[in-house]
């Protein structure tokens, strides 16, 4: 084992700067595979050049036309030394997805980018300061709606710790963020700042639009239906189940969707933001009154008697609730024959919530 | 009894969920599992007893198999383009399954997804797990014990409990002197390094030994006096100095400002190589001068200095010259000697750098960790955040966003098992074998 950690295992030992360091990237030696790959390219770029170079010297060639001889020697010259500035950065810049993987042996797992401190901040300075919504920041961005909202909760921790002078842990974000893959954020490049256009998958941290597979879809389904009828995705939603919503209503960002629609109607750009606007206010209308509605229905079941120290809260049951076999959770009360042994010695209750 | 194999063993191939040396040696020569000379049952039964080594090998087989389930969560990424250009309609059309092409060729088939790699998912949701996921602790045992002794918050409450369940959405919260011990260098690694280091060197030197052991007692008696130093150190400059004149005079300014600049260089000429006792106690030098330096100003508050930024500032303006009315020949004298004692903007951004450096990774030997802090040595191969955490280092948090899902050529799981392998164990839980 000590041969391998002092030999090719020796490159483990340390991060390799700014760059990922998995096992994937190294063959059996402990060479960096990329690396090879990089010099390999460039000696036959060198040869290139030069075979290149010899064809220039020729008379004919030279008498072409001089001008755009130089301009094509200028333009190799600009090339050549863009490549050897790259020559340092080069380990860096050009992770493939091969090295990204940890483990040799999982092809289907890889070391996904997080988002870079500049990324974070630039969330939290859209929401906070700039009073968007996590809905809309995450189209922009192409960040997922928990994570953007996971990302202003920390941040606001963050902020705590700084106002009450408590010590970060910053060198090791440093570390830790100098050996993983990052999403980078670049104020400059034009991103769009719309709500209603999502960011270019290229630039997004990860895909927005995920569609969880609903359980009633997993089953293959034959459907008789004629041919001359248009079988829609709604129609398809309802065939798996009654309940169940077409894709475009249960992906996370509908609205984007629904931008898509209006603006293929003929729509301009604006008309397609306050239409989006628009909808956006009627849903959150619509849950607020849900809301409400069952707040309301809550208070009609539920009868609270105000006690010395505690309210006593009546609520009606209902005793098919126990279910067939009477072990149903949402049961209330002893059930007999349920075996009663939470209070025994070396149970223990782990919490299944917490706040 | 039989002896308990080794937990790193190198004989017969388990990895583990640790970042040990031992465990990237035999992560780097595992092999796929061979499958030719057993038979199916001998297969699956290899196949569980590899996974499970890694999987949750804190947790009880019987615990484990109520946490399997065989509905695995996927997604598919959508396309809101694609969704608002077509109804659907187009994928039932011609026979059923949508129009062939006119080519004869078939449309582009997405990766398929890796269901069985999802195997362990439901052993991601568990505290423990889930930070030494977030690269919080060196392995899910030392995580377990981060736990147990209280050092884990859930939503800003304590929680001792390692096998807590994580709901989508929970916050949790590592001590961060923990999170530092756990992924920073060894302590008595450096002893050691350094004891290899006076050895080869009393090889090379007989004398060479009197003056580490020289420097190792200096490096103590100084770690006493450096620790209460620090402390009341701001406290105390300035409520015991006598008031003395708000002006450095120049000279002294002069002195000060070359003293610092000569330590700022020391200290970025290595900043993340191991500190030897004299690097160390330059390092502590120069926080010790800068410390002096600001208590000699007397609009400080405890509150301000607390802050690096208005530290630095502070620092400067200390440091920056002031205007002199004096007669024409002194004045241009003193000029002069202003101009040498400024510091230029290469020297200031030095200043600042070096000053970030000792403030927020300072020499501290009261820490359990190496100090200045850098990264334990074998970590960066296991370095990796996966999609369904959240991770803020600086205050040692995450967020369990949502439970690890398959799509289209991914697994969320992070298993270092070949595809085979982890189908092989899945069929092992499943409860007809």
């Amino acid at each position: 084992m000590y041969a391998w950690l002092n030999g090719p295992g020796q490159v483990f030992h340390d991060p390799l700067p700014n760059s990922t360091n998995y096992l994937s990237a190294y063959d059996k030696a402990g060479r960096l595979i990329r690396a090879q790959d990089a010099n390999e390219k460039s000696r036959s770029k060198a040869e290139q050049d030069k075979e290149e170079a010899e064809n220039e010297e020729d008379p004919d060639a030279q008498e072409a036309s001089s001008e755009e001889a130089d301009a094509a020697r200028l333009r190799r010259e600009a090339r050549r030394q863009e490549q050897e500035s790259k020559g340092d950065g080069n380990k860096v810049s050009s992770e493939s997805m091969e090295d990204l993987r940890p483990f040799p042996q999982n092809t289907q797992f890889m070391s996904q980018p997080v988002l870079s401190v500049e990324l974070r901040d630039e969330i939290f300075r859209r929401v906070k300061d700039g009073g968007l919504d996590v809905r809309t920041v995450s189209a922009q961005l192409g960040v997922a709606i928990e994570r953007v909202g996971a990302v202003v909760r920390l941040k606001t921790i963050e902020e705590e710790w700084i106002k009450q002078g408590k010590k970060r842990a910053t060198p090791y974000q440093t570390a830790i963020l100098s050996m993983l893959p990052t999403t980078p954020f670049d104020a400059t490049s034009p991103i769009s700042t719309s709500s209603t256009r999502s960011r270019a998958p290229t630039l997004a941290h990860e895909p927005i639009n995920d569609l969880p597979v609903h359980p009633a879809t997993r089953p293959q389904l034959f459907v008789p239906v004629s041919e001359s009828r248009v079988f829609t995705r709604t129609d398809a939603a309802a065939a798996f189940s009654a309940s169940l919503l077409p894709a475009h209503a249960r992906i996370p960002h509908p609205q984007l969707v629904h931008a898509e629609r209006y603006r293929a109607s003929g729509m301009t750009d604006r008309e397609v933001r306050e239409r989006v606007e628009e909808d956006e206010r009627e849903r959150e209308e619509r849950e607020r009154e849900r809301e409400v509605r069952r707040r309301e229905d809550e208070a009609r079941r539920m009868r609270v008697v105000q006690g010395r120290r505690w309210d006593f809260r009546f609520e009606d049951v209902r005793v098919e609730d126990v279910g067939r076999d009477g072990l149903s959770e949402r049961g209330v009360g002893w059930r007999y024959g349920a075996p009663h042994d939470d209070r025994k010695r070396g149970k223990v209750k782990i919490p299944t919530r917490v706040g | 009894m039989r002896k308990k194999p080794k937990f790193h063993g190198l004989k017969k191939i388990k990895v583990r969920q640790s970042w040990n040396k031992f465990n990237l040696y035999n992560l780097s020569r595992m092999q796929k599992l061979t499958v030719e000379d057993k038979t199916f049952f001998q297969q699956k039964w290899a196949a569980k007893a590899v996974t499970r080594a890694y999987h949750g090998e804190q947790i009880k087989e019987k615990q484990w198999q109520r946490m399997f389930d065989t509905r695995i969560p996927s997604v598919q990424s959508m396309d809101h383009r694609y969704l608002a250009q077509h109804d659907g309609s187009e994928q039932a059309a011609g026979r059923g399954s949508g129009i062939e092409l006119s080519n004869g060729l078939a449309k582009k088939s997405q990766p398929r997804t890796p269901y069985m790699h999802m195997v362990y998912g439901p052993t991601e949701r568990r505290l423990d797990t889930a930070i030494w996921r977030a690269l919080f602790a060196s392995s899910v045992r030392q995580a377990r014990q981060f736990v147990t002794h209280g050092g884990v918050k859930v939503n800003g409450k304590k929680m001792i409990y390692p096998g807590y369940q994580l709901n989508p959405g929970d916050m949790f919260q590592v001590d961060p002197d923990r999170v530092m011990f756990a992924t920073g260098a060894m302590k008595n690694q450096d002893k050691a390094y350094k004891k290899a280091k006076s050895r080869e060197a009393q090889a090379a030197e007989e004398g060479a030994t009197e003056e580490a052991t020289a420097d190792e007692g200096k490096e103590v008696s100084t770690e006493t006096d450096n620790t209460s130093e620090q402390e009341d150190g701001a406290i105390n400059a300035k409520s015991d100095t006598p008031p003395e004149d708000p002006e450095l005079s120049l000279k002294d300014r002069q002195k000060t400002i070359k003293s610092l600049l000569e330590n700022a260089k020391l200290i970025l000429s290595d900043p993340h190589d191991r500190l030897s006792a004299p690097r160390k106690q330059e390092w502590r030098a120069f926080s010790k001068l800068v410390r002096s330096t600001l208590s000699r100003a007397r609009t400080t508050s405890d509150a301000t200095t607390s802050d690096l930024e208005s530290q630095f500032q502070l620092l400067k303006s200390k440091l920056a010259p002031t205007s002199s009315s004096a007669s024409s020949k002194a004045a241009a004298e003193a000029h002069q000697r202003e101009a040498e004692a400024r510091i230029s903007a290469e020297d200031e951004r030095m200043l600042r750098e070096a000053l970030e450096r000792a403030y927020e990774n300072p020499v501290d030997d009261a820490k359990p960790y190496a100090t200045p802090w850098r990264p334990r040595p074998y970590m960066s191969p296991f370095a990796f955040i996966p999609r369904y955490l959240e991770v803020n280092q600086n205050v040692c948090s995450a967020v369990y966003l949502r439970h690890p899902v398959a799509r289209p050529g991914l697994a969320e799981v992070p298993t270092p098992f070949h595809l085979e392998t982890s189908q092989l164990a899945f069929n092992w839980y499943l409860r007809r074998r």
